[in-house]
């Protein structure tokens, strides 16, 4: 209300201003819409009133006040008798003036087949016509839905015209009228009013627009006019019988007198017309006659009667297996009822109908607790389980009890009555309903996980119903849509859904932590024995940890396509019939571990016998196993034949305990299972998801808080816990604990637990991609579901981070530790005349050897970011070792080429790692190498004191420094100074 | 978002300037396509010489009131049946249209020239309920028209629409 409020009256600019404004606004606005407010503003005046104005207000008066309006002037005369409102009045009565009658054979046609079934005895006065109408009734109710141009008056009453035509016919029949423009109706002619086409109003367009009766006298009735006037006389005598009539039971016989020929009250079909005709006729909208209100109240008192007289009619025909009769009853009965606003609550006929099925009385011998059943476990103990043959039975009679009933409704009774709906509704509610809830009470009482099962099952069972409606409803699916049906499964079964959905996220965090508690304690309790078993890490020992985990992923994509098995049936061998969904896809997942193919294939090939066909349906997963094996078989000759590093490796990871099996921190396994059991809540709570409205956003909700939950089981529990101890055992590692060799064992361990780590995140998203997605916006950065994602993804950075800064460290520290160890104490001032070889010494190979394999290693597992910033930091101490080694060296001339040999094969090493600022670095340190070869003090010098070979990296103090460490230092120290600084102490610090 | 905030002026008849939500303004077809026709001009007032700024506040309490329905549909007769068949009028309209006579008729010419269908609708149920059981002669008042028929005119359209009457 206070969004506008009135300005101050401002006056702007005064009259003058004001002025130019509205004829620019004139201007402006003329050529663009000049008709619209043309038509609205100008035009002629009545009084002060437009005529337009007049003319919508008498469209809007009740009928009988008509003439007294038309007395007040010649022009309000001429407006009452205008066609405009005469049509619309027509319009509501489904009326077509007589010029349409020539239109009518269009439609003819179509209708003929139709017409044969309903071969109604004729011996009512208009029976012909009852036949046409029928025949237009059906066509018309086809055309509301194929033709959606229909203009929505028409759409939206479709008996209405061809019921208002039929009177129409009665009274030129039998009220002898003088219709002037009429020819006299024979029985060819008659049949004209039935049109049904729109168009008749289409001569008059032109009469409309330039239609200012000038003179009242001159003017003729127009045709709606006159069709409305012929109408309304046919119905004043009925409504003389309303008026009339002292009981509801009576206006039936007055209005329906026997037929003189045959002393039979006209059919039902018939009355019901007439009937219609008279509810559309005595309408608010009309408001026909003073007392309309009154005749309506006895007419729909009247129709109440009919329609229990169309009830009486139906029954006798069902009694007689009359399918004709009771059609015929039922869509008299529907015309009226629906006709009469639906003051009533349901449609007695149908009721009734639907209450008389058999479906509902044979309940009794159904029980849906034999749906779990104890069966023996391997233990010997009972256990309840669910196998849900019984109600696949049950189910099935059901339904096809249903369908045959449904088919018969088909037939039977009108499209627009939806018997066949609430017919499914009662079968939802009364049938499966009943015989479902006590099922999954039972099944809660004796355990969650049953419940759980149960649910989902039976909600699947009882959706069948859905798609059998819909086969049966077949092209009228259009009166009964789909989800109108789907609700009263849904109605059914909301009371089940909530506790359904808080059972099944509580179920899937208490199993998520089940399996990493799990984890938790075999890691806790594994003996060195048990760990041995597993064989050396997997994806370094590959040439190509990429290519594997390509494999993996596949394998595990098509683990997610094997069905979940949600209803339970009977299995033909003695182990856990509801695990066996989750089982089998386990097992196929369990063989996509890479750890498992070294080496147990026996173990795999027990497992293909012990489940029969369930590990068949992963024909991928073993095939790629085959393949693996393959690689694997060809690694281990690579590995014996060329790679005798990694095999010193594997020796040396096993004989060294404390570090061993850092990678089984982290288990592909445990994810594994996790995803699966995730992955069977998801499946069951997707079976919920096209529940509309509320219930639906719950399903959502407990959709993304399952996943949410196995990323937080996966990424806190699992993933975080493992890393972190990875880390510190790493930190706690010395270098010189151990017998020198060129890997670091927690090192490579935990590179193996980066790619695993990697490998889970590929799964989850894989797990996501393809579960997922349809209930999650990706672009949606808020959504729960992304935002638990992205800090899943961060855990697992932070963790590999964390621990590539500890295992920086550690390989650092070994490095240093070989080139301390490996240097021998003359390597670089050899024995004057002793025979020298320019390669790199033994330590520089070592270690160099050392760092390309941890390097490589890293390729691939991990991100380019990630991966950039650890050869950096690689660069960068490695570096500062050298440097801190070179100053602990005592290097003579010989030595020095030594030096530059080393410094050479370093720098080659760290340009293979492709970092621009490390290498330059390297570079630079390679020219420091000719410091030492330089025999000549005063050139010596010069070198020092030229940055500019150095790029910077080191300044002449620093240069100075390590040319300290040269054999001859002593002896050259006074020169190299005396260049470098031009002073010497002895000759220009003369005590004065 | 910002657009519902988006005001127009409106001067009246009487040189007053209303500041008008957008979003209310065009419950007026024929604001509607003026702001159309004169694109992004803001704080140019659009002149309305027809409407004086009593009617005018009315009418905008009137469109204020009923701004979150939807438009109808610019210019089809057939909807203006559908529309009509409920021949009550809602209740707030009820209680606002309680205005005399003069205002009532002003009411009715400002919708109309503005074209507002469902403001105009509520105007002619309006007169027509009081319209309902009246003379010719009470009807020539209301309508403030004379009669100008002959006697035996006026005899004539009796005659010829007594078939109504009963």
């Amino acid at each position: 209300m206070d969004k506008w409020a009135p300005m101050a009256p401002t006056k702007p600019g005064g009259p003058s201003s004001s002025h130019n404004l509205s004829s620019r606004f004139a201007s402006v606005l003329k050529p663009s819409k000049p008709s619209v407010r043309g038509s609205a503003s100008s035009g002629p005046l009545i009084g002060r009133w437009p005529e337009a104005v007049i003319l919508s207000i008498i469209g809007l008066l009740p009928v009988s006040d008509l003439p007294n309006v038309a007395r007040a002037s010649r022009a309000v005369a001429r407006l009452v008798k205008d066609e405009r409102g005469w049509e619309v009045r027509c319009k509501w009565l489904g009326l077509e003036p007589d010029s349409a009658s020539p239109l009518k054979e269009h439609s003819r046609p179509l209708q003929t087949p139709k017409k044969s079934s309903f071969s109604i005895p004729s011996k009512a006065r208009a029976s012909i016509s009852a036949e046409d109408d029928f025949g237009d009734f059906s066509a018309h109710g086809n055309d509301v839905f194929e033709d959606v141009d229909f203009g929505d008056f028409e759409g939206a009453r479709p008996n209405a015209d061809s019921l208002g035509s039929k009177k129409e016919q009665n009274l030129l029949d039998f009220d002898d009228l003088p219709l002037p423009s009429r020819p006299t109706g024979g029985g060819g002619q008659k049949t004209g009013f039935f049109a049904l086409t729109p168009t008749p109003t289409k001569p008059k367009v032109s009469s409309r627009n330039n239609g200012l009766y000038s003179v009242y006298a001159n003017t003729q009735p127009g045709p709606f006019y006159k069709a409305y006037k012929n109408h309304h006389l046919t119905m004043i005598p009925y409504c003389q019988h309303l008026r009339s009539s002292p009981s509801p039971g009576s206006t039936l016989s007055l209005l329906f007198p026997p037929s003189s020929t045959t002393s039979l009250p006209p059919s039902l079909s018939d009355q019901s017309n007439l009937l219609l005709s008279l509810l559309l006729f005595l309408s608010p909208r009309l408001q026909p006659l003073k007392d309309w209100g009154f005749l309506r109240q006895a007419l729909l008192a009247a129709a109440d009667r009919f329609d229990s007289t169309c009830l009486v009619a139906f029954e006798v025909s069902d009694g007689k297996k009359d399918e004709m009769g009771m059609r015929i009853a039922a869509e008299s009965s529907w015309k009226v009822w629906e006709a009469g606003g639906g003051s009533r609550d349901q449609w007695e006929c149908g009721r009734v109908w639907v209450e008389k099925r058999e479906v509902f009385y044979d309940t009794a011998r159904w029980d849906s607790s034999e749906n779990i059943i104890k069966v023996q476990s391997p233990t010997g103990a009972m256990t309840r389980q669910l196998d849900f043959t019984p109600m696949d039975a049950f189910v099935s009679h059901v339904l096809e009890a249903f369908r045959i009933d449904a088919e018969f409704a088909k037939r039977v009774f009108p499209a627009n009555a939806r018997v066949i709906l609430s017919f499914c509704d009662r079968v939802a509610s009364d049938v499966i309903g009943e015989y479902i809830h006590p099922l999954l009470s039972q099944a809660r009482a004796v355990s969650q996980d049953l419940f759980l099962q149960a649910t989902a099952a039976t909600f699947v069972q009882a959706w069948k119903l859905v798609d059998l409606v819909m086969e049966v409803l077949g092209e009228t699916q259009k009166v009964i849509p789909r989800t109108s049906v789907e609700d009263t499964v849904f109605r059914m079964f909301e009371q089940h859904l909530d506790e359904y959905l808080d059972d099944e996220t509580e179920r899937v965090k208490l199993h998520l932590e089940d399996i990493c508690k799990a984890w938790e304690q075999q890691l806790g309790a594994s003996d060195s024995a048990k760990r041995a078993q597993n064989g050396g890490p997997t994806f370094l020992t590959s040439d190509n940890p990429d290519q594997i985990k390509r494999n993996v992923l596949a394998g595990f994509r098509d683990a997610l396509l094997l069905p979940v098995t949600i209803v339970p049936r009977t299995v033909t061998f003695a182990t856990n019939a509801i695990v066996t969904g989750s089982t089998q896809a386990v097992s196929g997942l369990a063989m996509l571990n890479p750890q498992k193919w070294t080496g147990n294939n026996g173990k795999i090939v027990k497992k293909d016998e012990s489940n029969g066909d369930i590990v068949l349906e992963v024909p991928d997963s073993s095939e790629i196993q085959e393949e693996e094996k393959e690689d694997e078989i060809n690694e281990k000759t690579l590995d014996i034949s060329e790679n005798p590093n990694s095999k010193d490796l594997k020796a040396k990871s096993e004989g060294d305990n404390s570090f061993d099996k850092l990678q089984l921190l982290v288990s592909l396994d445990t994810a594994l299972e996790l995803i699966q059991a995730d992955r069977d809540s998801l499946k069951r709570a997707e079976t919920f998801s096209r529940y509309p409205g509320r219930s639906g956003i719950r399903v959502k909700e407990a959709i993304e808080e399952i996943f949410i939950l196995m990323m937080k089981a996966a990424g806190d529990r699992h993933i975080a816990p493992g890393f972190r101890i990875a880390t510190n055992q790493m930190s706690t590692y010395k270098p010189s604990d151990h017998e020198t060799t060129t890997s670091v064992a927690p090192l490579l361990q935990f590179f193996e637990l980066v790619h695993i780590g990697d490998t889970i995140q590929s799964m989850i998203q894989v797990y996501f991609d393809k579960e997922l997605s349809p209930y999650v916006d990706k672009t949606d950065f808020l959504n729960a579901v992304m935002r638990e994602k992205k800090r899943f993804e961060s855990v697992l950075d932070d963790a590999v981070a964390a621990g590539l800064n500890a295992g920086i460290e550690v390989l650092m520290n070994q490095v240093e530790h070989i080139i301390v160890t490996k240097t021998g104490p003359r390597e670089y001032y050899p024995i004057e005349g002793a025979a020298m070889d320019l390669g790199p010494t033994k330590g520089c190979q070592e270690a160099i050897k050392c760092l390309e394999m941890h390097c490589n290693l890293l390729r691939g597992s991990t991100s380019k970011e990630v991966l950039e910033v650890f050869y950096q930091e690689v660069g960068i101490r490695l570096q500062a070792i050298l440097q801190r080694h070179l100053k602990r060296q005592i290097i003579s001339l010989e030595g020095g080429f030594q030096i530059i040999a080393d410094l050479n094969t370093y720098h080659s090493f760290v340009a293979s790692l492709k970092q621009q600022r490390i290498t330059e670095d390297f570079a630079n340190l390679k020219m420091l190498g000719h410091v030492y070869i330089v025999s000549d003090a005063k050139d010596l010098a010069q070198i020092v004191r030229d940055v500019t070979r150095y790029g910077g990296t080191f300044t002449p103090e620093d240069i100075y420094e390590f040319i300290q460490r040269r054999s001859d230092w002593k002896k050259i120290e006074k020169t190299v100074d005396k260049a470098m600084y031009a002073l010497s102490v002895k000759e220009d610090c003369v005590i004065m | 978002m910002s657009d519902q905030k988006k005001t127009v002026i409106l001067q009246t008849s009487d040189d007053e300037q209303f500041t008008v939500e957008k979003i209310v303004a065009e419950r007026s077809a024929m604001i509607k396509s003026m702001m159309e026709d004169l694109g992004d001009q803001e704080g140019m007032p659009i002149p309305l010489p027809n409407v004086s700024s009593s009617v005018l506040t009315k009418i905008l309490e009137y469109c204020d009131h009923h701004k979150s329905e939807p438009l109808p549909a610019a210019e089809s007769n057939d909807a203006d049946d559908s529309r009509r068949k409920t021949s009550e009028i809602g209740e707030w309209d009820a209680r606002w249209i309680q205005v005399d006579q003069e205002m009532l008729f002003e009411i009715i010419l400002a919708a109309n020239y503005l074209d507002i269908k469902p403001l105009l609708d509520v105007g002619c149920k309006t007169v027509a309920n009081m319209i309902k059981g009246k003379t010719p002669e009470e009807i020539r008042k209301l309508f403030n028209i004379t009669n100008d028929f002959t006697p035996e005119e006026e005899e004539q359209i009796r005659k010829e629409n007594e078939w109504a009457e009963e």
